[in-house]
C-alpha cells in the first residue's frame, strides 16, 4: 500500500518535533542545576573559586615561630616587606601545623641582586620620598669599603639600618640614615 | 593615561603587552570562516534558481546545493580543532550565551544544516525513490530513510514538493545570511581591537563569502566537467560570472572603505591599522590580497563582462578568475583574523605569528581539512546525481 | 629617623602590633591544625569574617598608586607563587613608562617585571623627561567585554564584583582573551581554559588582601571594600587626588583605578 501524498512531509514534521523534544530533554538534564541562580553561569563556581589554596599566609605565621627575626623586622626600616617574597610562599613551608618544606635564604651575589632590585638607583623611576637607592659599586665607594662587600656585611637583612645607626652612635654622628 | 595614542604613529619602539605574545585564534580560525562562505555563497547559488527563477543556472542548481552540503558538514572541524576543550563543545548548546555572537554557532549551524538536507531531500525525492526500487539491503533500506519511507510520485506529491523546496530555498536565504553574518560579527562586536571593530564586518564578511562560494562553484563546475570530458553551459556560466561580478565589486569596495576610512580618519587607533597595513601585513595585503588577488581580477572580470569572447577562452578565463578571487577570499580572512591580532592592544606594537607545520591548527591540518570536503563531494554524487542529464538513466 | 619608610597606614601598623604581641598566642598555631582556610591569619579587610558571607553587599575597589611603585616585582613574584601562573604569561605585570621631551612615550616590560628592572632602556637614547612604573592587573570591569562574549557562560561577574572563570565549563575558545581591552587574560597551556587575576577572591573571601596587596613593599596596590567607611580605598577614594582608569572610552567602567596618572 502506497503512503498517501503527503506522509512524507507528517513524517518529516514529527521527526523535527521528537528532535526538539528530546534536545530540550537533554538540555535539562545536561545543564548544571546551579547555573542560572545568579546569571548566565555556574553558581557553583564562585565558592569553587573562593575554596583554593591559600599559598602566601601574610607575615602574622612567620612571626608565629621565628620570634627573633619578627622583633628586628617589625621595629627596623624593612617592615613593610613581606617575608614571603624573599623567603617564598608560607606554604612551601608549613602544610597543617608541620613544616614541609624548607624555604630559601639568599646568599651573597644573589642577595645583592634581591636587593637592588628596589633599591637601585640607575633606574630612575623610584622617588626619594618613597625608598632610598644606591648604585653599586658607587655606593661601596662612598662609604669607603671593600667593592667585594655584600649587602649583609654592613646592613642587616631583616633591619637594615640597625648596625648603621648604632655604628654611628658610637662614632658621635647623629642617628640618620 | 590617555596618552596611549601618543607615539603609536612614530612607533619608534615595538611594545606589545605580555599577554599578546601569541596569536590565539590561528589558521583554523581562518578557514571556518572561510568553509562558511562557501556554503554560504554556493547557497546564493542555488536560491537563485529555485527562488528568483534564473533558468540559465539549471545546470548547476543542483550540483551548488550538494557542494554546499560536503562544505556543510566540514564546518564544524575547524572550530573543534580549535577549542582548547572540545570535549565540552556540547555547552554551546547546553548553555548558549544571549549576549554572545559566538554563542549562534550551535542552534544556527544545526538549523542551517537541518535545511540543506531537507532541500536537498525533497529536490531529490523522485530519484531516491526509484533507488529504493533499485537496491537491495542496508542501501534499500538507507534510501527508504531518505525518502521518509514513501514512494508516492503522484502530481499532487510532486506539487506539494515544488511549493514545499521553493518555501524552503526562500527561508533558506536568510538562515544562510545569518550563517554567515554572524561570523562576521563575532569580529565585529570585539570593541577591543580596532581592526575588528566596525559595522562594516559583517558586511564585508558576508559580501566576500558570496564571491567565494560562487567561484568556488564555478571552478569545481568547469573541474569537473574537463575532467569527464563533459560539456560546460556556457551561458550558465555567463550568468554566474556576470552575479561574481556584482558580488566582487560589492565586497572589494567595502573593504577599500573600511582601509580608506582608517586612514583618513587619523586618531591612535585608526593609525594603528594603517601601521599594521603598511607594516607586518604589507606583503599579504596590499601585494596578495590587493594586488593579485583583487585588481587583476577585476580587469579579467571586466573583460569578461563587456567584451564577446570565444567560449573557450571564457571557459580558461573564467576558471583563472575564480581561483585568484578564491585565494583573494582567503587572504582576506587570513588578514582580518591573523592580522587583526598581530596588532597589540597597548597600540604601541605588532607581534609576529609563525605558522606551524604540525600543530593541530597548523599547516598539514589546514590542507587535511581543506581537502575534505571535496572527499565528500565525492561521496555525495554517488548517492545524489550532480548533474540533471545524469538522471535520466 | 629613616627617610626610607613609606607611608605604612596606621591600621596596618597597628594589627601587626597586635599579632606581635600575641606571639605567645600565635605560638599556638604550630600546635593547633591550621586548615588551608586561613582564619588563623589576622583579618586584613574588614567585615569580611563577622558570620554569613553576603554576595550582594560589597563593592570592592583597587586603587593602584603609580607614584609609589618603585618597579621591585614583588607582586608579580607573589602572583607567580600564588597561583602558579605557567612562563610566558601574567596574571600582573608591571609596566616601566618613558617620556621624553618630543611627547614620546617608550613603554617596557622585561618578562613582565618578574624579575625586577635591573638596568635602565638601553635600546633607547633619549632625554627622559619623566619615568615611572604602571603595574597592570584585571579591571574588574562593572561592564565587562568578556563576559559578554564567552559563548557558554564560563566567565561571569559575581554578585560581589568579581569577574570570575568557571574552569569546568570554559571550552578555550580565547574570545573572550580577544574581547579583553587590557590583555589581562591568557589561555593556560596545560589546561586549555582562560585564565586571568581574579584579585585573589580565594583570599579576599577570607578576610585577607590580594597576595599582590600583600607583598607591595610601598603600598603602591590598595584593595578594599567602599561600602566600608573606614577602609582605605574608601578614603582615598574620597579625594584629593588625580584618578584614572584604563581606556575609559572604552565602555567598561573598571573597579580599578589609578592615582596620580
Amino acid at each position: 500500500m502506497q503512503s498517501s501524498y503527503y506522509s512524507h512531509v507528517i513524517r518529516i514534521v514529527l521527526g523535527i518535533v521528537a528532535l526538539a523534544v528530546l534536545g530540550f530533554i537533554g538540555k535539562t538534564v545536561l545543564t548544571p542545576k546551579s547555573f542560572g541562580t545568579y546569571g548566565h553561569y555556574r553558581a557553583d563556581a564562585i565558592e569553587e573559586e573562593a575554596n583554593i589554596e591559600i599559598r602566601h599566609w601574610t607575615n602574622a605565621p612567620c612571626f608565629a615561630c621565628h620570634a627573633y627575626e619578627a622583633n628586628l623586622h617589625l621595629y627596623g626600616t624593612h617592615k613593610t616587606i613581606s617575608c614571603e617574597f624573599c623567603h617564598g610562599p608560607y606554604a612551601d613551608h608549613v602544610t597543617n601545623g608541620k613544616k614541609t618544606g624548607v624555604l630559601p635564604v639568599k646568599k651573597g651575589e644573589d642577595m645583592k641582586i634581591l636587593c637592588l632590585r628596589c633599591h637601585n638607583k640607575a633606574i630612575q623611576a623610584r622617588p626619594e620620598a618613597v625608598i632610598k637607592t644606591v648604585t653599586m659599586p658607587e655606593h661601596l665607594k662612598d662609604q669607603k669599603v671593600k667593592l667585594t662587600h655584600t649587602c649583609n656585611q654592613c646592613h642587616h637583612v631583616h633591619a637594615p639600618l640597625k648596625y648603621i645607626n648604632r655604628d654611628k652612635q658610637i662614632v658621635g654622628m647623629q642617628g640618620d640614615s | 593615561m590617555n596618552e596611549l595614542h601618543e607615539g603609536a604613529r612614530f612607533l619608534i619602539a615595538n611594545y606589545i603587552f605580555p599577554n599578546d605574545l601569541h596569536v590565539h585564534w590561528s589558521m583554523m580560525i581562518v578557514l571556518y570562516p572561510y568553509l562558511s562562505g562557501l556554503v554560504d555563497g554556493a547557497f546564493i547559488v542555488a536560491a537563485l534558481y529555485y527562488v528568483f527563477g534564473v533558468k540559465s543556472l539549471k545546470p548547476i542548481a543542483r550540483f551548488s546545493l550538494i557542494f554546499a552540503l560536503a562544505f556543510m558538514f566540514c564546518i564544524a572541524l575547524p572550530l573543534l580543532l580549535h577549542l582548547g576543550r572540545p570535549e565540552r563543545n556540547i555547552n554551546m548548546l547546553l548553555t548558549p550565551s544571549p549576549s554572545s555572537a559566538m554563542a549562534g554557532f550551535g542552534y544556527i549551524y544545526s538549523i542551517a544544516m537541518g535545511l540543506l538536507a531537507l532541500i536537498i531531500l525533497f529536490i531529490y525525492r523522485p530519484t531516491l525513490v526509484g533507488k529504493v526500487e533499485q537496491s537491495k539491503g542496508y542501501m534499500r533500506l538507507f534510501y527508504r530513510m531518505l525518502t521518509f519511507d514513501s514512494t508516492n510520485l503522484s502530481p499532487e506529491a510532486l506539487e506539494l514538493d515544488r511549493k514545499i523546496i521553493k518555501f524552503l530555498v526562500a527561508i533558506g536565504i536568510p538562515v544562510a545570511t545569518i550563517l554567515h553574518g554572524y561570523v562576521g560579527f563575532i569580529f565585529g562586536g570585539v570593541k577591543a581591537n580596532p581592526t575588528w571593530s566596525s559595522p562594516l564586518m559583517p558586511v564585508i564578511f558576508l559580501f566576500s563569502a558570496c564571491v567565494s562560494g560562487i567561484a568556488g562553484i564555478i571552478l569545481a563546475y568547469i573541474a569537473i566537467r574537463t575532467y569527464r570530458r563533459s560539456a560546460i553551459d556556457v551561458n550558465c556560466l555567463k550568468i554566474l560570472i556576470h552575479t561574481l561580478s556584482g558580488f566582487f565589486i560589492l565586497a572589494f569596495c567595502f573593504e577599500m572603505l573600511e582601509v580608506f576610512s582608517h586612514h583618513y580618519l587619523k586618531s591612535g587607533f585608526h593609525h594603528m591599522v594603517e601601521g599594521l597595513l603598511n607594516g607586518p601585513l604589507y606583503y599579504s595585503f596590499w601585494e596578495w590580497q590587493v594586488g593579485f588577488c583583487s585588481i587583476t581580477p577585476l580587469f579579467l572580470l571586466g573583460w569578461l563582462v563587456i567584451f564577446k569572447i570565444k567560449d573557450q577562452l571564457y571557459i580558461i578565463l573564467s576558471g583563472v578568475v575564480s581561483f585568484l578571487l578564491l585565494l583573494q577570499v582567503l587572504f582576506m580572512r587570513w588578514n582580518v583574523v591573523i592580522g587583526g591580532q598581530l596588532m597589540s592592544k597597548s597600540a604601541r606594537g605588532y607581534t609576529v605569528f609563525h605558522p606551524e607545520w604540525f600543530d593541530k591548527e597548523g599547516i598539514i591540518a589546514v590542507i587535511v581539512v581543506m581537502a575534505i570536503p571535496f572527499f565528500l563531494l565525492f561521496i555525495l554524487s554517488k548517492i545524489f546525481p550532480l548533474w540533471v542529464e545524469e538522471e535520466k538513466n | 629617623m629613616d627617610n626610607t619608610k613609606p607611608t605604612i597606614d596606621k591600621e596596618r601598623r597597628v594589627f601587626i602590633k597586635k599579632v606581635l604581641e600575641g606571639t605567645i598566642a600565635g605560638s599556638l598555631l604550630l600546635v593547633l591544625p591550621m586548615n588551608a582556610g586561613g582564619e588563623k591569619i589576622p583579618e586584613q579587610v574588614a567585615g569580611i569574617r563577622d558570620g554569613e558571607y553576603d554576595l550582594t553587599d560589597h563593592d570592592f575597589a583597587f586603587i593602584v598608586d603609580i607614584t609609589r611603585c618603585i618597579g621591585c616585582g614583588s607582586c608579580c613574584v607573589a602572583d607567580k607563587k600564588e597561583f602558579d601562573v605557567p612562563d610566558g604569561h601574567y596574571r600582573t605585570w608591571v609596566e616601566r613608562y618613558l617620556k621624553d621631551f618630543d611627547g614620546n612615550v617608550y613603554v617596557d616590560s622585561p618578562n613582565g617585571g618578574l624579575d625586577g628592572y635591573h638596568n635602565p632602556r638601553t635600546d633607547i637614547d633619549v632625554n627622559v623627561r619623566d619615568t615611572f612604573f604602571v603595574p597592570k592587573l584585571c579591571n574588574m570591569c562593572k561592564e565587562p567585554p568578556c563576559v559578554q562574549v564567552c559563548p557558554v557562560g564560563a566567565t561571569f561577574r559575581t554578585p560581589d564584583g568579581f569577574v570570575l572563570v568557571d574552569h569546568k565549563r570554559c571550552v578555550g575558545c580565547a574570545y573572550c582573551i580577544q574581547a579583553c581591552p587590557y590583555s589581562v587574560r591568557f589561555l593556560h597551556p596545560v589546561t586549555k581554559t582562560a585564565q586571568k587575576c581574579t584579585w585573589c577572591y580565594h583570599r579576599v573571601r577570607k578576610g585577607l588582601l590580594p597576595a599582590c596587596v600583600n607583598v607591595c613593599p610601598t603600598s603602591a596596590r590598595k584593595f578594599g571594600d567602599l561600602k566600608d567607611k573606614t577602609s582605605e580605598v574608601y578614603k582615598i577614594l574620597q579625594g584629593p587626588g588625580v584618578f584614572s582608569v584604563l581606556k575609559s572610552d572604552m565602555g567598561t567602567w573598571p573597579a580599578l583605578y589609578y592615582k596620580g596618572a
